[in-house]
């Protein structure tokens, strides 16, 4: 299991270190790659040797990501995506970060979902908060950030 | 019927259309600055546009926001591919700069991507050495140069820059090869380059030469402008030096928006932004700086852009 | 001592409000994830546009202080850095913090920071003509030598592995190359359009600290025990006073090697901290702590990112060359009053001058005892529970990394590199070196350009970077460096077989 993850980890960044040398050596004007192609290079070194490594099964730092962990951190992953990616844009910052905030909360909070107090407490701090971030960067510090729907 | 239909449609595009520009601008309007914060274009921009909310001007604050990078490529590139058109975006732009860069390529705009609103300052180049330079004048350095081909290293801000622009005005006036270092970090690089002696001369923004000749750090040798600065009566331009530069690389900076911006969007702004510009307050604070201002309205940049566009595509053809 | 003259107009009403409202602001930006000291500094200027030229420059450098010093809040409670000087905090002040040491470490950071601003204040004033040569001392060739100084650091900075180590300092040093390159304008790996600016150091910053955090949360999942991020036990100021000057080591080094590393345009805030944090370790008696904790590393970063304030002011007040982007704010600043850096600034305007200098000294006693205060409050912020905690980090980071520069783009790739981030730190990959790279790749690269042309045009690459005193007493660092890392490296493996063989 851990062996199989370090291979896939180690593996991506690999595929990483041959696609950027291959880019820094093929792309024109090359002054512009001097600098690029020597990174690239030792990138790639060590990055073979980090796999090499990985698939004999010797690498030791890291414990890699339990079965437990990633289930747990699925859906605020899929939250955080949808929220940066889509919702921050496409409904306004404020907006965006009231649902956002509110869901996040209510997937990780231990409190019972049962009860209608929690409920009472979760939209409290969303709008507390939500009201402290608007008074912060549109108030204080006048930051335009993209604004949909209300604010 | 589908004509009616068709001409109902317009008119009612028309009208709000002209209900916009009526509105506009309903709210806070951001400027975008291609060079950081700091820096000669970002401070004057600052200035500029700070009565901008005042009633008799827009009536609404305008935030700067920077993109610097890439001698200002960057910034531009995003406000010719990625900012909205409704007249909330502007930028400011540097003539030469954008120009230049849209000649030699590698960028995603042209001249034709932007439309100029109103021009507010002319910065000029000058040709400064250190304060404990041999040289005196242009004609000292075109001399060594003369004796030393290729040898003579100056700073300037970047390449296709103003500061570039003159660099190749002077080298083919005075028919020398210079070394012309570019330098990351704008015109405080190049400035600091010369200073500390790092190269022989440098190129740079008159308004920050002009600072640094009053803390006495260097010596400026000539103008890259058809007249003498107000701001140094005593420093001769390059033509009365005899060297054939005109004022091709003086940097103009201004207001623009992007293309596809309402065209009366685009009016209303053309008739307030220079009277905006013509504000006392800010035309101390401007002077204060020792930043030199030029106002110039929409139709006055847009010939001056055409016309610098001919000179530097004839001037960057040999490169 | 002229400037003892015009301590008076720091106390005057107004004066002293507006610095205590920078002192007191500055801290609550500075300790705010995705806030960076320029960006407050900027964010400030509209309000000296109503100001007079000395109370404008009482805030903003009030500000400046104490963004700097306020970076490490986070930096210790969340080990998300403020800055990129507030990274080498991190590396021990968050450990300590999970060992429950959290308020001391605030306190000794603070109290380092005081330390060291004020060493650096007091070099401004007595040295600053000796000082202005000194910076224009570096040239290319030096800086040059400088970021590889830098980079040489990165395989032994926090990671278990030095081989992943330097590949994470690879990936930060290619990742710097992304976007439009600033010499030649040439566009390198720009395969979305987001990365056109390439990747902004203040969004990645806060990308590659703060979600993996947020994503360390979430995976705990929906749990009663432990729902609070840290648990801090109280600890009296007195002690971490005594426990500071038991550490002279760590805080001279810090002090000394932010003040030189400061005072070079361009390179000095950034790496100032990680720079004493690695001196300060190579010097240590007890170097095999540092990394888990140790105090020592706290005051050495802290010491030196403070200490730096004062002398990168230097080449802004006596030459007008603003040596980092905060400078070039604050010149701003100065300019819209009409007031020209250099000798204009001592012999025309001295009140100007000399009330900003002596109100960034008072500010660092303000901000000291404002940030012990904090520390006192530390325990509760640790006791917002995780689940809010993920919440608002998480929409911090995206207000932060989109105030930057206004841009979506810096959000996406602050997100993408944040989740990147996560899964490698699960793999032995750490962000430290990574950072460290992205900020040291621009600077070695424009420097070895500019120096290059400069040689071809004159003496030759050859004779231009390796001979010259500095460049020789720079190389000689290096070569010391990882002879050094070498050698640690050798004897700590001897040493762990051993330990092996026995177990």
């Amino acid at each position: 299991m851990n062996r199989s993850q370090h291979i896939l980890g180690s593996g991506l960044v690999f595929a990483v270190g041959i696609w950027v040398t291959w880019v820094s050596y093929t792309q024109q004007p090359s002054e512009a790659f001097l600098f690029p192609r020597l990174i690239a290079s030792v990138f790639l070194v060590l990055a073979g040797w980090t796999f090499g490594k990985a698939v004999m099964g010797l690498s030791k730092v890291g414990s890699g990501v339990s079965r437990t962990m990633f289930l747990n951190m699925v859906p605020g992953l899929a939250v955080m995506l949808v929220y940066v990616f889509w919702a921050a844009k496409a409904l306004g910052f404020y907006t965006a970060t009231a649902i956002g905030f509110f869901i996040l909360l209510s997937l990780y909070d231990p409190a019972p979902h049962s009860e209608g107090k929690t409920w009472i407490r979760r939209a409290l701090i969303t709008a507390v908060f939500v009201a402290v971030m608007y008074g912060l960067f549109a108030k204080l510090l006048s930051v335009y950030t993209p604004r949909e729907i209300l604010f | 019927m589908k004509k009616l239909i068709a001409g109902a449609a317009m008119a009612l595009m028309g009208l709000a259309g002209a209900a916009m520009a009526e509105d506009y601008p309903e709210r806070p309007i951001m400027m975008m600055v291609s060079y950081g914060a700091g820096g000669a274009t970002d401070f004057q921009a600052r200035i500029v546009t700070m009565t901008a909310g005042n009633e008799d001007a827009l009536g609404m604050p305008i935030a700067i926001i920077n993109k610097p990078g890439a001698g200002g490529r960057v910034g531009w590139n995003w406000f010719a591919t990625q900012a909205d058109a409704d007249g909330y975006t502007l930028a400011a732009y540097n003539v030469p700069h954008f120009i230049a860069q849209s000649i030699k390529g590698g960028v995603q705009y042209s001249a034709e991507s932007f439309e100029p609103i109103a021009n507010w300052g002319a910065d000029p180049a000058v040709f400064v050495v250190a304060a404990d330079s041999p040289f005196n004048s242009m004609a000292d350095v075109v001399a060594h140069a003369k004796e030393n081909p290729g040898k003579l290293t100056f700073s300037g801000a970047g390449l296709f820059v103003g500061h570039h622009i003159a660099a190749l005005q002077i080298e083919k006036a005075a028919g020398v090869k210079m070394a012309y270092i570019p330098t990351k970090g704008g015109g405080a690089a190049a400035m600091k380059a010369v200073i500390a002696g790092e190269v022989m001369g440098g190129i740079n923004n008159l308004s920050d030469a002009f600072r640094a000749q009053e803390a006495g750090n260097v010596k400026i040798l000539g103008v890259a402008d058809l007249q003498r600065s107000d701001f140094l009566p005593d420093v001769p331009t390059m033509q009365e030096q005899g060297l054939d530069v005109d004022n091709s690389s003086v940097n103009f900076r201004g207001v623009m928006v992007p293309k596809d911006t309402p065209q009366e969007v685009i009016e209303k702004l053309a008739a307030t932004v220079p009277q905006m510009f013509a504000n006392d307050r800010v035309a101390k604070k401007m002077e204060a700086g020792g930043s030199p201002m030029h106002i110039m309205t929409r139709d006055e940049v847009k010939e001056m852009w055409a016309a610098r566009e001919q000179t530097l595509k004839e001037l960057l053809a040999g490169l | 001592m002229e400037f003892i003259y015009y301590f008076g107009d720091v106390f005057s009403p107004l004066s002293f409000l507006l610095l205590l409202c920078g002192t007191i602001g500055g801290l609550i930006l500075g300790a705010t994830p995705g806030l960076s000291p320029t960006m407050a500094v900027a964010l400030l200027i509209p309000f000296t546009f109503h100001l007079e030229a000395v109370q404008g420059l009482i805030l903003l450098g009030a500000a400046y202080t104490s963004t700097v010093a306020g970076g490490a809040v986070s930096a210790i409670l969340l080990k998300i850095p403020g800055a990129p000087a507030n990274i080498a905090t991190t590396l021990d002040g968050h450990k300590m913090a999970k060992q429950g040491q959290g308020a001391k470490a605030l306190q000794l950071s603070f109290l380092a920071s005081a330390a060291g601003g004020i060493f650096g204040v007091l070099l401004l004033i007595f040295l600053t003509p000796l000082l202005a040569e000194w910076a224009l001392a570096f040239g290319p060739s030096h800086l040059f030598w400088l970021a590889i100084l830098g980079v040489t650091v990165i395989g032994s900075l926090d990671s278990a592995s030095v081989v992943k180590g330097l590949l994470s300092g690879c990936m930060g040093l290619w990742l710097a190359t992304i976007g439009f390159d600033d010499i030649m304008g040439a566009q390198r790996f720009i395969f979305h359009p987001s990365l056109g600016g390439g990747i902004n150091i203040i969004a990645a910053l806060i990308g590659l600290f703060a979600i993996p955090q947020v994503l360390t949360m979430f995976a705990k999942g929906r749990r009663t025990t432990g729902a609070e991020v840290i648990e801090v036990q109280k600890h009296s100021v007195l002690d971490a006073t005594r426990e500071l000057f038991r550490r002279p080591r760590a805080l001279g080094i810090g002090t000394i090697t932010g003040s030189i590393i400061g005072l070079i345009p361009g390179v000095g805030g950034q790496i100032a901290g990680l720079v004493a944090y690695d001196q300060t370790k190579k010097f240590s008696s007890e170097k095999e702590k540092f990394g888990k904790g140790h105090s020592e590393g706290v005051i050495a970063a802290e010491a030196a990112n403070n200490a730096m304030v004062g002398p990168s002011l230097v080449p802004l007040l006596t030459l007008s060359i603003p040596g980092s982007p905060t400078a070039a704010v604050l010149l701003g600043g100065l300019l819209i009053h009409g007031i020209f850096p250099g000798s204009d600034l001592f012999d025309n305007h001295p009140d100007v001058a000399w009330t900003f200098i002596n109100s960034m000294l008072v500010g660092q006693v303000l901000m000291c005892l404002f940030g012990l205060y904090v520390a006192g409050l530390a325990a509760r912020v640790a006791q917002v529970p995780q689940s809010v905690m993920a919440a608002i980090v998480l929409a911090l980071s995206v207000f932060g990394a989109y105030s930057v520069q206004s841009s979506m783009g810096d959000v996406y790739v602050m997100a993408c590199l944040g989740i990147g981030m996560y899964f490698l730190e699960r793999f032995g990959f750490s962000a430290a070196p990574l950072v460290l790279g992205l900020i040291l790749g621009p600077i070695a690269e424009a420097n070895f350009i500019q120096g290059g042309m400069i040689a071809d045009a004159t003496v030759g690459k050859a004779s231009y970077f390796l001979t010259g005193g500095l460049n020789i007493i720079l190389i000689a660092v290096v070569v010391a460096s990882i002879a050094y890392s070498a050698w640690m490296e050798l004897r700590s493996r001897r040493y762990t077989t051993k330990e092996e063989a026995q177990a």
